[in-house]
């Protein structure tokens, strides 16, 4: 049919709609764009009429090192077999992406996702603020790196107790040190194992 | 000699008896209800097809709770699986038993830090066998399985009558974590 392969093609598409950050090819099937928040309604407009007209995901990522949010779409194409992954970073104290459901109406269960785990804001959607899959939440959004989930599970389910400490009962030593010295190994092993 | 006359029994007596002949027949065609919680309910299938085949001990699938004796949670259970566990559990005829499988039921298991998984099932159900592992292997759930005969016949698998005495102690478990048990989402309106 034509020469290019499927990845070169989306490659000319992309250089006429913005200029990405990043390009990651993954592999034959994959390529991944790194852009700018403000390319991200452009783009998936634009690939959504050139055949990718499937969502099959979207949610978050939490940089808390960069103290950003990275959202993530993956756009699927039922004629060429090649997974398009758009990534934007977005700040972290005060995320807000705009909502994709004028583009991919689907995206409305994702960003209420996305809203519940992340704290991401996605106004444009109606009720992206509804609960969707955790109940009586009362603390920060649980897939923050920083929350802490034994804490919240001490705080709100009560466990068992036992009148004696059963690990103690085992007298082995401690897996730690043995941990550790694996630890070190596989670290060595980068650095041809010395 | 031994008299071979009867002696009256109170009707106390009469309706233990036939409690006793009920539970003799309930024991060996104990029907379940499986909900599949958590992981643990992958060793169903080998227990019930020609592996283990526990029908030879009676057990069969049921497709409703109402005609169900046995309740399986197999493993861990989120807040919302708690909920319609309890739903479950209530639409139940009586005597019901609970059978809870794995470390997850006991005392949340390797789920026992998890934010969304409880700890322990027998603050909200009354729970008569616990079948202990991660995950059990298949001639545990049937040991467990036929622990839970031994129980009724013994007249300790009483989780449905601890139920009724402590009712408001449960109750007031599964309002703690629950808010109120009744389903209340966008597809229930
Ligand atoms: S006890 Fe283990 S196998 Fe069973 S549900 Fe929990 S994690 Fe899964």
């Amino acid at each position: 049919m034509n020469s290019m392969n499927n990845i070169e093609h989306v490659q000319s598409l992309m250089k006429d709609i913005c200029s990405p950050i990043k390009e990651n090819i993954i592999d034959q099937f994959q390529i991944a764009y790194e852009l700018k928040q403000d390319d991200i309604h452009k783009t998936l407009g634009y690939l959504k009429n050139a055949g990718w007209i499937q969502l099959s995901y979207l949610s978050a990522v939490d940089w808390p090192d960069t103290n950003e949010i990275e959202v993530v779409y993956i756009l699927m194409n039922w004629k060429k077999p090649v997974h398009i992954q758009l990534r934007t970073r977005i700040d972290r104290e005060n995320p807000v992406m705009p909502s994709i459901i004028s583009i991919y109406e689907g995206a409305k269960y994702y960003e209420r996702e996305a809203h519940e785990f992340f704290g991401v804001k996605f106004p444009g959607n109606p009720d992206y603020e509804k609960q969707l899959i955790l109940e009586k939440w009362d603390d920060m959004p649980p897939m923050r790196k920083d929350f802490d989930p034994r804490q919240y599970s001490d705080a709100h389910f009560v466990g068992r107790e036992y009148s004696h400490d059963f690990t103690e009962l085992n007298n082995q030593p401690s897996k730690q040190a043995k941990r550790q010295q694996r630890k070190t190994r596989i670290n060595s092993l980068d650095k041809g194992g010395k | 000699m031994k008299s071979t006359k009867f002696t009256e029994l109170t009707q106390e007596q009469i309706d233990r008896k036939w409690w006793e002949i009920g539970d003799f027949f309930r024991r060996n065609s104990l029907w379940m209800l499986m909900y599949c919680t958590g992981c643990c309910a992958i060793e169903l299938p080998p227990a019930m097809t020609s592996a283990y085949d526990m029908e030879r001990l009676g057990m069969g699938p049921m497709a409703t709770p109402r005609q169900a004796d046995v309740l399986l949670v197999t493993g861990y259970l989120s807040l919302k699986t708690l909920r319609r566990l309890i739903y479950t559990y209530e639409q139940m005829s009586e005597p019901k038993y609970i059978v809870g499988f794995g470390s997850c039921t006991i005392n949340g298991g390797i789920y026992h830090d998890s934010h969304v998984v409880i700890n322990r099932l027998d603050r909200y159900v009354p729970v008569d066998v616990y079948v202990a592992g991660c995950m059990p292997n298949t001639e545990a759930v049937m040991n467990g399985f036929v622990d839970l005969m031994d129980l009724i016949k013994s007249k300790k698998a009483d989780g449905w009558k601890r139920y009724h005495d402590n009712y408001d102690w449960y109750k007031k478990n599964q309002e703690e974590a629950l808010g109120e048990v009744r389903i209340k989402d966008e597809f229930h309106e």
